[in-house]
Order: C-alpha cells, then sequence, then structure tokens
C-alpha cells in the first residue's frame, strides 16, 4: 500500500496544482471590455459632492460631545475606523466604502477599514481590531441591528464616538453611539409607487419583486409601496408578487413565469436594480418592445439608469450609497463640541425618462 | 429511459405498491401537476409558456445528470452549483478570445474541480459529502476572486445561444436532450457504467474483483464538474451576465433533489436517467406552479421542503429492502 499512497498524493498534488494554475491562467484573461470598469469608480468618486444634503423626517434630539462624554479633539489627524458590513461584491457595497474612503482622504484623515464579509462574528472582532489598533473615532455599517454590547462596552471604556450609516444598532443614542444616518427604505417604496402610479395612470393590474423574504429592506420596500397605492391608487391592483431574492437571474425566472401567466400586467415594481434588469431580460427574450411594461426599480445603479435612458425602465428610485460626506461631517461637528442630531436620514435622489440621460454620471 | 411502464399491471401488496411508486412515481406526478396546471392556471397550454418551462429546466437537467452519476457511485457532488459559479466568472474573464475558447476554458474549470473532487475521494479516501463541501465553498470563493461582481456579458453569440431556437425548440433544450441521452448511453451499455454500478452497489466487492475503483471515481466527478461548468455556460447565456454571488445558489439541492425523486437510490449502485429528467421537469412545474398562483413565496420554500423530504422518505424505504 505504501508506494501506492504516496503515488496517491503526488496525484492529488497534481490536481490541486492544476486547479491552481488555472486561478493563475486568469492573469492572461481577456473579458469583453476591460476598460469600463475603471470608469465606474470615477464617477461614484466624482459624484461625491452631490451627496451631502439630507432629508426630512427622523428624530430631532441631538447630541453634543460633552453629553456624551467624549473628548474634543480635532477631526484632521485623527484616526477613523470603518467597518464595513458586506462583501463590496455589490455596486451599493462598493460606492458605499468608496465614498467613505474619499472623503476621508479629503480631509486628510487617516483611515482604518475592515469587511467583515457578511459575517457578523467577524464584524465584531474588526470593531473591537479597530479599537485596539487606536482608532479615534468609528464608523459602522452594521451587518446586524442587534448583538453590539461586547462592542460597545469596548467603545465605551475608551469614550471612543460611533457613527452608524445605512443599518441602526438597537442601543441608546447619544450614550451607546452618537447618531445613527439612515436610509428610508420605507420612502423609497412609497416613491416607486408614486412613479408606478405616473406611469400607469394609476390603473390596472401589476406585479411585485420582492426582495429576499425575512429582510428589513425588502419589508419597508414592500410597505412603502402598498400603503401609497393604497392612499392615491386603489384602482391599481398588485396581482402577482413574487421573491426575486434581490438576484438578476431570479428575477428574470420569476418574470418569464408572470409574463406567461398574467398577459395584461401593466407594471413591475422591482425592490432592487438588479431584480429589474432580470426582469427586462425576461421582457427582451419574450418578444415585448420597451415600454410595453412600466418597470421601477429602487437603488439607482449604472446598468438601471442606463435602462432608463433606453426606455426600458421607466424610473429608478435611488438608494444612496454615499454616506461619506455626511458622516465625515457628522464627526467633524461632534469633535468640534457642537451639537449633533441623533438620527439623520440620507437624501435619495431618482432617475427618469426627463434626468436619467444628464444625470447617468451620477448613478453609482 | 425504457422506464415508461405505466401500462404494467397494478401491484398487489403494499410493498410492491411502494416499490412501484418509488420507480414510477415521479412520472405519475409529472402528469398530475400538467393535468392540474392544464386545468387550474390561465394561459398554461400554449407554446411559449411549455418554451419557458423547458429553458428553465435545461440547466437543472444538466447538473442532474452528473449529480445521478455521483450519487449511483454512492456519493454525491455538492460543488455543482459553485463550479456554475465558477464557470460563469471564467467566461465573463474570456469571453474576449471569442465564445469558443470561454467554453473551454469554462469546460478545463469544471473539468479541473471535478479531478479535485474524485482525488479527495478517491486517493485520500475523503467521504464524498466532505470533499465536495470543500470544494462548494473553495469554488464560490474563487469565482467571486475572478469576478467580484456581476458583469453584462454583451456576446452576440451567447445571446444567441440564450435565447435562440431552432424549429421552434430553443438550442438549450437540445443540448440538455443531447447531455441526457449521452449519459443515459454511457450508463447502461458502456464499460464505465457498468463498473461505475458495480462501485455504487459495493465499492469493497469492486476492488476485490480488480475494478478500477479509482480510475472510475475520479471520471465520475470529473463528468458532474463538466456538466456543471456547461450548465453555468449557458444559465449565464440566458441571463446575459455573469453573477457569481447568485448563480448555482442552492442548485446541489435541486439537482439532488431531482436524482432522488427520479428514483435513483442514495446507497447507490443503480442510475435512473429517465426519472432524473422526469425529476428535474416535475421540480420545475412544481416551482412553475406556486409561482403562476402566485402563493406566498414562503409556501414555495414549504413545498419544496416537503418533496425533498419525500424523497428522502422513499430513499430510506428503498434502503431498507
Amino acid at each position: 500500500m505504501k508506494p501506492q499512497a504516496r503515488n496517491a498524493s503526488i496525484r492529488t498534488l497534481l490536481a490541486v496544482g492544476l486547479a491552481t494554475s488555472l486561478a493563475l491562467t486568469a492573469g492572461c484573461a481577456k473579458s469583453e471590455d476591460d476598460a469600463s470598469e475603471d470608469k465606474g469608480s470615477d464617477s461614484a468618486q466624482k459624484s461625491e459632492q452631490n451627496g451631502q444634503e439630507v432629508a426630512e423626517g427622523g428624530s430631532t434630539e441631538t447630541c453634543t460631545a460633552e453629553k456624551y462624554g467624549a473628548e474634543k479633539l480635532d477631526l484632521k489627524g485623527a484616526t477613523v475606523g470603518f467597518s464595513q458590513s458586506e462583501k463590496e461584491a455589490n455596486p451599493f457595497r462598493i460606492a458605499e466604502t468608496a465614498s467613505i474612503k474619499a472623503e476621508a482622504k479629503k480631509r486628510g484623515v487617516k483611515l482604518l477599514a475592515a469587511n467583515a464579509q457578511s459575517k457578523f462574528s467577524k464584524q465584531i472582532s474588526d470593531v473591537q481590531d479597530l479599537i485596539a489598533k487606536g482608532a479615534d473615532l468609528l464608523v459602522i455599517a452594521p451587518l446586524n441591528s442587534d448583538g453590539w454590547e461586547p462592542v460597545l462596552k469596548s467603545a465605551a471604556a475608551k469614550k471612543i464616538p460611533i457613527v452608524t450609516i445605512d443599518r441602526k444598532i438597537n442601543a441608546t443614542p447619544c450614550k451607546d453611539y452618537v447618531s445613527f444616518i439612515a436610509s428610508d427604505f420605507t420612502e423609497q417604496g412609497k416613491r416607486a409607487a408614486d412613479q408606478m402610479i405616473e406611469a400607469t395612470g394609476g390603473k390596472g393590474e401589476i406585479a411585485i419583486l420582492l426582495g429576499t423574504p425575512g429582510n428589513n429592506v425588502t419589508t419597508e420596500r414592500t410597505k412603502g409601496f402598498t400603503d401609497q397605492l393604497k392612499a392615491k391608487a386603489p384602482e391599481l391592483k398588485v396581482v402577482f408578487k413574487q421573491t426575486g431574492e434581490f438576484a438578476r437571474g431570479k428575477g428574470q425566472s420569476v418574470t418569464e413565469q408572470l409574463i406567461q401567466s398574467e398577459p395584461g400586467i401593466k407594471g413591475i415594481y422591482a425592490e432592487n436594480d438588479e431584480m429589474g434588469l432580470g426582469a427586462v431580460t425576461a421582457l427582451k427574450g419574450a418578444g415585448k418592445s420597451a415600454g410595453d411594461v412600466k418597470i421601477v426599480t429602487v437603488d439607482g445603479t449604472k446598468s438601471a439608469v442606463q435602462g432608463v435612458v433606453d426606455k426600458w425602465i421607466h424610473g429608478v428610485v435611488e438608494s444612496n450609497p454615499r454616506f461619506g460626506p455626511l458622516a465625515f461631517q457628522t464627526l467633524d461637528t461632534f469633535t468640534k463640541g457642537e451639537e449633533v442630531r441623533q438620527e439623520l436620514i440620507i437624501k435619495d435622489g431618482a432617475y427618469t425618462g426627463a434626468n436619467a440621460e444628464a444625470d447617468l454620471g451620477k448613478a453609482y | 429511459m425504457a422506464d415508461v411502464a405505466l401500462g404494467k399491471a397494478l401491484p398487489a401488496d403494499r410493498s410492491a405498491l411502494l416499490r412501484w411508486l418509488r420507480d414510477y412515481g415521479v412520472y405519475g406526478g409529472v402528469v398530475a401537476l400538467l393535468l392540474f396546471n392544464i386545468a387550474f392556471t390561465d394561459h398554461f397550454v400554449s407554446s411559449e409558456n411549455f418554451r419557458t418551462q423547458a429553458i428553465q429546466v435545461a440547466p437543472i437537467l444538466i447538473v442532474a445528470l452528473g449529480m445521478a452519476l455521483a450519487i449511483g457511485s454512492e456519493g454525491v457532488d455538492l460543488s455543482v452549483g459553485s463550479v456554475m459559479a465558477l464557470s460563469t466568472s471564467l467566461l465573463s474573464l474570456y469571453l474576449g478570445y471569442g465564445i469558443w475558447v470561454a467554453l473551454l476554458v469554462v469546460i478545463v474549470g469544471g473539468a479541473a474541480v471535478g479531478l479535485v473532487n474524485g482525488s479527495l475521494i478517491a486517493f485520500i479516501g475523503v467521504q464524498p459529502i466532505v470533499a465536495t463541501l470543500a470544494l462548494m465553498v473553495g469554488a464560490r470563493g474563487l469565482a467571486l476572486v475572478l469576478l467580484p461582481q456581476l458583469k453584462d456579458v454583451r456576446d452576440p453569440g451567447m445571446a444567441t445561444l440564450g435565447s435562440g431556437d431552432l424549429a421552434g425548440v430553443p438550442y438549450v433544450v437540445y443540448i440538455a436532450a443531447g447531455l441526457a441521452l449521452a449519459v443515459g448511453f454511457t450508463v447502461r451499455r458502456t464499460t464505465f457504467g457498468r463498473q461505475l454500478l458495480a462501485i455504487g452497489d459495493s465499492r469493497p466487492a469492486a476492488q476485490l474483483a480488480g475494478l478500477p475503483v479509482r480510475r472510475v471515481l475520479i471520471t465520475v466527478y470529473v463528468l458532474s464538474g463538466v456538466l456543471a461548468a456547461i450548465a453555468g455556460f449557458l444559465a449565464t447565456a440566458r441571463l446575459s451576465a455573469s453573477d457569481p454571488t447568485a448563480l448555482g445558489d442552492l442548485m446541489e439541492l435541486s439537482a439532488i433533489t431531482a436524482v432522488v425523486v427520479g428514483g435513483t437510490p442514495l446507497t447507490g449502485g443503480r442510475v435512473r436517467i429517465g426519472g432524473t429528467v422526469a425529476g428535474a421537469v416535475l421540480i420545475q412545474l412544481l416551482t412553475a406552479t406556486l409561482i403562476k398562483h402566485d402563493l406566498p413565496p414562503s409556501w414555495t420554500q414549504i413545498a419544496q421542503a416537503v418533496v425533498i423530504v419525500l424523497a428522502v422518505y422513499v430513499a430510506r424505504e428503498r434502503g431498507k429492502r
């Protein structure tokens, strides 16, 4: 058996080696359009300046360094730790991280960044690492709302101010963290409903491509949309509501089934751009023309806004990922000892036939 | 494929009934779902609808063919979904050289994953479920390293492959049918097929009989990897985009369900290709029925769970025989 076993491990090594060399040959890969890749990140940075505004709403209570128990410091020369929740594998996360990095660079702040790769336990240890590495301030994009006690304790011990972005931490503002800069997903759903009402004239049958079940973004974007329909256009009926799991492929398969069984459908509300683009592929495959079925999506990625320019998508409600300017503005004001709001809501744009072409550069 | 023998006399006692159900129940399920939809689903009987179902079932079926071979050898291949993802990443990276080069790279990639799977199982003696689980995680990771996010595919050849047809039947359906016939022939009519079944029946006995156990096992996983890679290639063509994050997600589950529902026992030693085809069609029709009737998405998940439990129940009954 001995020589055979050695033979075996040699062959396994060969196999592993083959797989590795395959990975390495990716170096000489040649994709369809390598050039267009960089353009995206460029324009994401160019449009930083547009992300400053704050929308109405949210709590109006404020917080100061004195109340929080933090010491004043000069943001310039300070070290900011940034903990991102998900892998930068989708346009939103890519643009969010890019926005934080760009703003730190602009203000001359030293930034330590970590990515939790969608694992909550990693995010907890990431943040503790950032604290240990000497972060004076923290910006956190939390993966979960709950489970932050251990981190908040170690941050409180060092009186480190925390700003959370896009998702909230379930804790006491101005005690456990300074402020929360939110996306208003319910409002995004409402504005999508307004676009759908306008596109269809407020009458007929429409479908919803839901996001991943059990996700708060799905729940809120659905609630905002259906509430607004009930209030403004009771004659616009949702006859089909299926999940596309926020993925293009699933959005396509579900839409293919939908247009077979409901040929009279007038509009499709996709709770993210990817599913909307999947619906476009399905409609194209079924021989429909642009504009036959009105598609409204939420997010504001480059491909979807291009879809608006091409008339396949009626409108896109933006979910603004550019938290950088607002987050650093908040930290700056706070560290100077002035008042900041405990909750801010980031302002989202919109893309319709009227502005899509001109604002294509703003899409992420 | 000569399994369709519904005309056989109905069995008398309970165990014979169960065996009959095991062997032919999947065809009954397909017929029942078809009848239900013809009666209760609007616009079901139309060529567009059948076309949609056929296009959607093709990747599941192709992956299930490889899975049937793995299960027939008393193994399993959990890495198939990730191989699809790897295949879409490689495709996107190499499409610049043309569609044929990209296809070749994709097939080599699938074969390489299969080779690693097979070597771990045949030489090191790692359990198939563990070896392919490792590759399931690893191949998805590699796919995301190669292509971190979704990328559009604009090649006209790919678009034709994804949505074009010949005499009203989509290309992907011809490809899936061709592969099913080829795998069916391999299992029934070749030495490799007989050796595979003998190994699945009893590996020690096959070893004693002097069969080339290792070579056969490696070939099985290479074939499974290649079939999954082809499925990934076709799925990418249909979507006109490479999406390594979502493509092939939970595909191993659909494929195992199709194989087991189709009457291939998890204990190995038998492979039913006709049943696997029907199993894949059954899953597709079930999903389509639930979506078309707009049942809440959670129901769809529950229904899929019920089918899996039924499949496992059937497998358990067979194991006791």
